[in-house]
């Protein structure tokens, strides 16, 4: 449990972000946003209390509100699509999550620890997703509809008719020199500096391979000099 | 003479208390009205028992209208706009679409509101499912005697009003209050009530407007006299049961949980917008808009009717939502507020 002063620094820092004074206007409690969210019908989560929370500076509560419910958001924004006061409640629980991140609550890294193998993917190959990638314990969520992808999968995707390099490992092809100029987007807007705060690691794992990446990269550059000297 | 003349544009509560004030201070009032009828929204579009008198629409308005059509000082011009005006304050001359020419000193633009058209709020179902009506039309069952489903002629065993439809809604660009909807719709449920004691009427609301002497003589009389129940919950959306009624999708504020409740019949009621033809009341008489739409005032507190240019004054809805009683007020303050200052004028120049 944090302290008092912990908790107002979390707030504290949810309201200084650029982003918090146009997210919220002022709330009339009418509902309409909880009415409308679909994660609300599912789970123990409402925008509108997480509005309330916020714009009464309930500290405690935020803080609360920051182990479970907020994870419950799927970002769909029609929370957003709907106030009245042109409030966005999922905008407000987008600078939440990356508070969350911020101060390396345990709950951002319990909720992104099964994201750790997409990254992987992502920064190793350029796809977050991979036909291997699919198989039934990793997508519960998925239901009876898993059973499609089941089979055998090179064949499966042979059948697809456009390019897909017909392999299992990645789902298209990503360029080194888009791999690298991704890499400079990730640090630069603060994601690989997220990753480090949760998932130690990981972001070793990918630093490697990040350095690795770019060696290639330099070394392809100076090749491509040469042949145009020649 | 034009200086004994006040042109009042539209013939609705308003222009007619102007015009009457004009004529009791011996002026001659020039009423032009684009529509066929005088009486303005609560004849045009059938308004029941009216807030708060509880007086039918046409016989209280209807008393305006003869006043003003009985006396010999009034001349009326129906089915007829302002196309031009030229001249300044003491001297206009308005040339108007039938093709007459007013003389006028002064004049009063009592131009009104334009209520809020619900297929700007689709996902409120008006315009898809036969049983989402407007107050109007609402109040144009009431005053038929019967209230029934539209769809199959049922006798409905709830009815909602959803508050707030096209005011204090920023994502449509209306981010004003309507100010009367509330105790229009605590008044209508008493009404349906009344009329059929088995239906019942809820409504949802984000916050109760029934403002001063409202509050007893309508919101809480609904509730207890009448059993109306008032739930806070702005509606996300209305939507279709498999068995023919309406479903209704918000959020319980109090136990926090989203819930899906039937209806027979959904009522919007509706805001005021500010008269869809004020662009080009702005241009002909060359007045000033204010940031919604509605007309401009010239000052608050020295000159509550006057307009941005001098010589013409506004009155009630034209200025933002007004109630009718309010706008009848300011309707005989423009007309007298329009004479004294010919009057002045006259004097200054004699």
């Amino acid at each position: 449990m944090a302290t008092y002063a912990e908790m107002q620094q979390i707030f504290d820092d949810i309201r200084g972000d650029f982003r918090y004074d146009h997210e919220l206007n002022g709330c009339l409690n009418c509902g309409i946003c909880t009415a409308t969210c679909p994660s609300a019908q599912f789970y123990d989560y409402s925008p509108r209390e997480i509005v309330q929370l916020l714009w009464t500076e309930n500290v405690e509560q935020i803080y609360d509100a920051m182990q479970e419910k907020i994870w419950a958001c799927a970002q769909c924004m029609t929370c957003a699509a709907r106030c009245p006061f042109k409030n966005s409640p999922g905008g407000l629980v987008a600078i939440m999550r990356e508070v969350a991140i911020k101060h390396e609550m345990q709950s951002a890294k319990d909720v992104l620890r099964p994201f750790g193998r997409v990254m992987l993917k992502l920064i190793t190959t350029g796809n977050q997703l991979s036909p291997d990638m699919i198989q039934p314990d990793h997508f519960p969520d998925w239901g009876p509809n898993i059973q499609k992808v089941e089979g055998d999968l090179r064949i499966l995707r042979k059948a697809i008719p456009v390019k897909t390099l017909q392999t299992v490992e990645t789902a298209w092809e990503v360029s080194l020199k888009t791999s690298v100029e991704m890499y400079t987007i990730w640090e630069m807007t603060g994601v690989l500096k997220s990753l480090e705060l949760m998932d130690e690691n990981l972001f070793d794992v990918i630093e490697d391979f990040i350095d690795e990446k770019r060696e290639d990269y330099e070394d392809w550059l100076e090749e491509q000099e040469e042949e145009d000297d020649e | 003479m034009q200086q004994d003349t006040v042109l009042v544009v539209g013939g609705g509560p308003a222009g007619l208390a102007a015009a009457a004030n004009v004529n009791s201070a011996g002026y001659k009032a020039v009423v032009v009205e684009k529509e066929d009828v005088l009486g303005g929204a609560p004849i045009l579009s059938g308004y029941a028992k009216l807030v708060p008198s509880g007086e039918w629409a046409k016989d209280a308005i209807g008393r305006m209208v003869k006043r003003v059509e009985d006396d010999a000082n009034s001349t009326v011009h129906k089915g007829a706009k302002v196309e031009k005006l030229e001249g300044e304050a003491g001297n206009f001359t308005a040339t108007l679409t039938n093709g007459e020419s007013v003389q006028a000193g002064a004049v009063v633009l009592a131009t009104g509101f334009t209520h809020f058209d619900s297929i700007n709020k689709p996902e409120w179902g008006f315009g898809t499912y036969e049983d989402v009506l407007t107050t109007t039309q609402m109040e144009q069952m009431v005053a038929s005697g019967k209230i029934a489903c539209p769809s199959d002629g049922r006798v409905p065993e709830r009815v909602c009003i959803l508050l707030c439809v096209g005011s204090r809604d920023r994502q449509i660009g209306r981010e004003w209050c309507s100010k009367i909807c509330c105790t229009v719709s605590a008044n209508l449920a008493m009404e349906i009530k009344e009329i059929s004691p088995e239906t019942d009427v809820f409504i949802y609301y984000m916050d109760i407007r029934t403002f001063g002497l409202y509050e007893d003589k309508f919101y809480w009389k609904s509730q207890e006299e009448f059993k109306t129940k008032f739930v806070k919950a702005r509606i996300a959306e209305v939507t279709a049961s498999g068995d023919g009624r309406l479903l209704v999708k918000g959020e319980d504020t109090l136990v926090k949980r989203p819930i899906v409740i039937p209806f027979d019949i959904v009522v919007h009621a509706i805001g005021m917008d500010p008269n869809a033809d004020n662009p080009e009341i702005s241009q002909v008489f060359g007045v000033g808009l204010e940031k919604h739409g509605f007309l401009e005032r010239a000052e608050q507190y020295t000159n509550t009717c006057g307009t941005t240019r001098k010589g013409i004054y506004s009155c009630g809805a034209a200025y933002g939502p007004e109630t009718i009683d309010d706008s009848i007020a300011q309707g005989a303050a423009a007309g007298g507020r329009a004479v004294a200052d010919l009057h002045a004028l006259v004097q200054k120049a004699g």
